[in-house]
């Protein structure tokens, strides 16, 4: 046993591997799955269908996006309950700043942008200064938030008309809810590849991404290591609450309406993405990557279950047992 | 007082291993009825692992184990409790939310006739129970309000009600203050005159020369020594404790010791150094009047038994302990220093090498790369962005440097406890400190880790580091550290030059034996 | 090593670009004569309803499916937005690409389901729409009763009969932020108009019974000088009357509701038991919706745009002729 030697790199076990691309192989599975159980008509499957597939995608780019978001504060150790009313929140914001305040589209969208991240700050400080639970924090964020969004629409869902005239938004805004590329890849679905590929490689070269797993994966030794817990921490809530404004903005643009109980429950979708995606629940081990697909999977067994009309009440048993099968595959997960 | 008849419990040729480490080696053990048999021995030893073994929580040993000369074979506690064996650990199992009678009668509370919970009868067994250990408490009282020795009264009174014939007693006093001390010995002394019998581990030899009848010492897994506990003298105890062969450790650093005689400039000086926390931790033992100096260059340990605040000190140091006003002067590297968070420290030129590596050194399901980094990584990257194969090299040049046997890609929990323990000094290495600081950094390590961590440790002072180093192992302070700060209740009481003082005058100082 | 996490999101999109495509879209908004097959062909529905947990819009389902059973033409698959505008989006999307023959939609909320309404009809589809609008007229008919118009006779109704001399009341509106609580609340305005009747508080019930019982309970303590509530929907109803009966109010308070559900729980049973004094049937059109996909689908024919549901009122005199006649 005196062989000391240092190898800088051996290739990661293959049980390793595989669960690292668990939840790849339970979209491969659902896919898969999907295809087979495909309703068909004139001998066409369609789920295949390619406008279905970018419904697919299109339909689940919000709570993708809000659970990238989600992800970071997962890998933290925390969880973020207030998502959904802060997706709320600035779809009411962007709708009344464009109809009833004659804002441009980006002043607009720079604006929401900017009070979702101050909210998601907000909530941070009160997490990791204060000490107070995230769970806590962020369910009272989530009560804030919808009041905000009450008050701010006064109470009611706000139309985008568009237009030039007073009271009508820049037509540029209805773009997120058009579809490029001959009128077939829809726009949020685009946004939301272009977060998805950002997050994953901030996730896996930024220091501060390091800072994020470490304070997951044991918050005292990252402390001792000298990472700036309270700081990573406040960044991570700004960064969902943000996160989650986009997926706002893009909910008022898709809908044409900011309504302040837009996005009621969004939260648990995006938190049963992240789980999907193999991040636990305890934090420091997961990645965005999972996320993208534990959203997708979410989206194809939704669609699949849809296109095969089953009964909705068997719908919600049905996902919540996928929810739970999946949680279950994570304790196979071998930890050292 | 030679007692016939069949003991309470005898173990016989228990041995345990834990890879490659024998933590038990063929050891005999027996408790007899109306007795107090100490087990003593330096950490590491085999101690914890016995008394695991005894009360059911380690399972996977060989020999055997007879309880009034009956076979018994235990699965789980529970299993040992039913025979009569109860364990007080150090770090009492109770739960501090819970009252003092739902503690006592936890997972086995009385019913009434209507399933209900029986609270007024609970109430007055806990009393009865109490007052056999000689104290009055009320049994609503939360168990997170009482003091440490009430509540160590209070895990005997739960022991106790599980009519537990043979106590288990890990450091009860450790915690203690004096007249906590005499109260729990007078319980000692009438559960030993009732029929018990009480194994008691403790580092205080005072203590088991008062208290024990008996005593056995243990090294490195094996029966080292047994003594009539009226016979005992430090001399032989020590000696007992230490034998020759950990000497052997030493070699490199006592060459060092010889070669040097020079060392840098002053780098860290207390002047009666003390905290006054803001809130009372429960269970601290905050610096209340610490001097010392520490050059460039230098090792300098700090010893002291379990409680007197060798980690607080180091913690305080590194900007993690109590928050609370500190007293008296603080320099380092010739300035007023005053760390807010181990951040500001690991700025300031400190680095620190924590006690338990698995609560607070590492996150053992990532990377041995991704551990190593942690402190650096920030600094590593470029507008925010890491590098991979930077920090490929750097984690590589200082993990090969330390000999750590692994891959950057193994999750650190994979590796033995020892290369675990070296990559939180390569971590710690990286920030490039002026001062290192130590606290147990052999603990749960092999004997052959432990020889390559401390000529790593010369090495590093050969450097120009500053080491702090604190350890419970005294031939470890004397081997290793030019001199020795000895802390007793958070103060410094002793200063001993290990150039003159063996470790048998460093030992008998720690355990507070008068000269 | 770092390409395959991008790989992903990537993958995505190239999947979804592989599929195969169709070309049967843009047949422009000629409706009826394409999808109309006549009595021998097979017909689907399509049911996206905005929230089943409602008991209203679970009696609109029922409704469709007992009168969808005369026909063995039509098959009916029900999607369930749960309160949720994107769901129904997605669900009507789905429903686009099960290449369904008539879209039956009683959408959650009017702007955000316009464009996939108007995406279905664009497409030849029949959309008949439900209870609330869509905006334009981007579909084939619509079918339901005036909130406004139901508001306003639930004035009427209190203002002339239960306090003809005015009198202090509490009003207890759906969720915040609907259109119908909104609408129901404007019209109740009108119909108290100058008639000598005091709203002294309007709370938030969310349409649900136990919020009602749990804000009428706060209204009873602040304002036990109250001689009627008008909810805005049954349940809400129900509960201030429980709260009421635990104040020991119920004799001195009168409570009107509106939906006049056909159903064991529904208002109609309460005004029967005497519990409300007075509902307004809020009728589901499920029944006339069905009638009218037969219309278009078998008999080729060509409906009006709109098709106005009358309410009815609800008193203890005809409770159970109107209960018996829901149920038929």
């Amino acid at each position: 046993m005196t062989t000391t030697e240092f190898i800088p790199t051996r290739r990661a076990a293959v049980v390793d591997t595989l669960f690292r691309f668990q939840s790849l192989f339970g979209l491969v599975l659902v896919l898969v799955a999907a295809v087979v159980f495909s309703p068909t008509h004139d001998g066409e499957l369609l789920f295949l269908d390619s406008e279905n597939l970018f419904n697919v995608v299109r339909a689940i780019s919000e709570i993708g996006i809000i659970a990238i978001g989600m992800t970071f504060v997962i890998l933290l150790g925390g969880i973020d309950l207030s998502v959904g009313a802060v997706l709320g929140l600035a779809a009411v914001g962007s709708a009344v700043l464009l109809v009833n305040d004659g804002f441009g589209v980006l002043p607009a969208v720079l604006v929401v942008l900017a009070a979702g991240l101050v909210f998601g700050l907000l909530q941070g400080v009160a997490s990791a200064v204060f000490g107070i639970q995230a769970f806590i924090v962020t369910l009272a964020g989530l009560q804030v938030a919808r009041g905000l969004a009450r008050i701010w629409s006064g109470g009611q869902g706000v139309a985008i008309a568009y237009g030039d005239g007073p009271g009508e938004a820049p037509v540029a805004f209805s773009l997120l809810g058009e579809r490029t590329f001959n009128g077939l890849v829809p726009i949020p679905a685009v946004i939301f590849v272009v977060v998805a590929v950002a997050a994953i490689a901030f996730l896996r070269t930024s220091a501060f991404a390091r800072h994020v797993y470490a304070i997951g994966g044991n918050e005292k030794a990252a402390r001792l290591s000298g990472v700036a817990i309270t700081r990573v921490k406040v960044l991570v809530y700004g960064l969902s609450g943000l996160l989650a404004a986009l997926a706002g903005i893009i909910h008022a643009g898709q809908l044409n309406q900011g309504s302040p109980n837009d996005g009621s429950g969004y939260e648990l979708d995006a938190i049963a993405a992240v789980v999907i995606g193999g991040t636990a629940l305890s934090g420091g081990r997961g990645s965005v990557s999972g996320t993208v697909a534990g959203a997708l999977l979410l989206g194809v067994l939704n669609n699949i279950l849809a296109l095969n009309s089953v009964d909705p009440n068997v719908q919600l048993l049905i996902k919540g047992l996928v929810i739970v099968v999946a949680a279950g595959l994570q304790r196979l997960r071998p930890t050292p | 007082m030679e007692e016939p008849g069949t003991p309470l419990v005898a173990m016989t040729g228990v041995r345990k291993a834990y890879g490659g480490t024998l933590a038990c080696d063929d050891v005999d053990f027996t408790v007899r009825r109306g007795e107090v048999h100490a087990l003593l021995g330096e950490n590491g030893a085999g101690k914890s692992t016995l008394v695991r073994i005894l009360s059911g929580d380690v399972t996977d040993h060989h020999g055997t184990i007879e309880i009034d000369g009956e076979p018994a074979v235990f699965g789980n506690p529970a299993d040992a409790r039913r025979r009569g064996i109860a364990m007080i650990p150090q770090e009492l199992d109770l739960v501090p939310g819970l009252s003092v009678a739902a503690n006592i009668f936890l997972g086995r509370e009385l019913r009434t006739k209507a399933g209900t919970v029986a609270r007024r009868r609970m109430h007055r067994e806990t009393r009865e129970l109490l007052a056999r250990t000689g104290i009055a408490l009320d049994p609503k009282r939360a168990v997170g309000e009482l003091r440490t020795g009430e509540q160590q009264l209070v895990a005997i009174a739960k022991a106790l009600a599980l009519d537990a014939r043979v106590l288990v007693m890990d450091e009860p006093t450790s915690a203690l203050t004096g007249a906590e001390v005499e109260r729990m010995f007078k319980v000692i002394t009438e559960l030993r005159d009732a029929g018990a019998g009480i194994v008691y581990i403790s580092h205080r030899l005072e203590e088991i020369g008062r208290i024990a009848d008996r005593a056995t010492v243990l090294r490195n897994g094996r029966v080292a020594a047994g003594f009539a506990a009226r016979d005992l003298t430090a001399g032989q105890v020590t000696a007992a404790m230490i034998g020759r062969p950990v000497q052997a450790l030493f070699r490199v650093t006592n060459e060092r010791h010889s070669k040097h005689g020079e060392t840098g400039g002053e780098l860290l000086r207390l002047d009666d150094f003390a905290l006054r926390p803001r809130r009372h931790r429960p269970g601290r033992r905050e610096p209340a009047g610490i001097s010392l100096t520490v050059r460039a260059g230098e090792i300098v340990g700090v010893g002291g038994l379990l409680g007197s605040g060798r980690t607080e000190l180091l913690e305080t140091l590194f900007g993690a302990g109590t928050p609370g006003r500190w007293h008296g002067h603080l320099s380092f590297d010739g300035e007023e220093i005053h760390p807010r968070s181990p951040r500001h420290a690991v700025r300031l030129g400190l680095a620190l090498v924590p006690e338990d590596r698995r609560i607070a050194g590492l996150a053992l399901p990532h990377s041995v790369r991704a551990n190593t980094a942690l402190s650096v990584v920030d600094r590593l990257a470029t507008a925010g962005f890491l590098a991979r194969r930077r920090e490929n090299d750097v984690t590589t040049k200082v993990l090969t440097d330390l000999r750590v046997k692994g891959a950057l890609a193994d999750p650190v929990g994979t590796l033995s406890g020892g290369n675990q323990q070296k990559v939180v000094l390569g971590r710690a290495l990286l920030t490039e400190p002026k001062l290192l600081l130590l606290d147990e950094p052999t603990r749960g390590v092999d004997v052959g880790a432990k020889a390559e961590i401390y000529q790593l440790l010369a090495a590093a002072a050969a450097r120009g580091i500053g080491v702090l180093l604190a350890s419970s192992e005294p031939a470890e302070l004397v081997g290793l550290c030019d001199r020795v700060i000895v802390l007793q209740d958070g103060r410094t009481s002793r200063e001993l030059d290990t150039h003159d003082a063996g470790e048998a005058e460093l030992l008998a100082a720690a355990m507070g034996e008068a000269r | 090593m770092s390409g395959k996490h991008f790989a992903l999101p990537a993958l995505v999109l190239i999947l979804a670009a592989c599929g195969t495509t169709h070309e049967n879209s843009g047949q422009g908004a000629s409706t009826s004569a394409a999808a109309c097959k006549g009595a021998e062909g097979k017909y689907t529905i399509g049911v996206s309803q905005a929230n089943v947990a409602e008991p209203y819009r679970k009696q609109m389902d029922d409704d469709i499916a007992r009168a969808a059973k005369q026909y063995p033409q039509f098959t009916v698959n029900f999607a369930d937005a749960q309160q949720d505008n994107a769901k129904q989006v997605a669900d009507v999307e789905n429903f686009l690409t099960q290449r369904i023959d008539l879209l039956i939609i009683s959408p959650n909320e009017a702007t955000p389901l316009t464009a996939v309404v108007k995406k279905a009809y664009d497409k030849g589809i029949p959309v008949l729409v439900l209870d609330r609008k869509v905006d334009g007229d981007a579909y084939t008919q619509w079918i339901g009763a005036d909130n406004v118009d139901i508001g306003r006779q639930a004035g009427q109704y209190l203002a002339g009969k239960v306090l003809p001399r005015g009198g202090k009341i509490a009003e207890i509106r759906g969720l915040a932020g609907s259109t119908p609580a909104k609408e129901r609340q404007d019209g109740f305005a009108k119909g108290i108009e100058g008639r000598g009747i005091d709203i002294v508080t309007t709370v938030d019930g969310d349409w649900l019974r136990e919020k009602g019982q749990q804000q009428a309970d706060a209204i009873f303590k602040s304002h036990p000088e109250i001689q009627a509530v008008y909810s805005q929907n049954d349940p809400m109803a129900e509960g201030a009357y429980l709260a009421a009966k635990a104040a020991g109010l119920d004799q001195k308070i009168k409570f009107i509701g509106i939906d006049g559900l056909p159903i064991p729980s529904g208002g109609i049973k309460a005004v029967e038991a005497g519990r409300l004094a007075a509902t307004f049937v809020y009728p589901t059109g499920g029944r006339e919706a069905v009638a009218s996909a037969k219309s278009i689908l078998i008999d080729c024919a060509k409906p009006a745009k709109t098709q106005m549901l009358p309410t009815q009122l609800v008193t203890q005199a005809n409770a159970a002729e109107v209960y018996a006649k829901g149920n038929r």
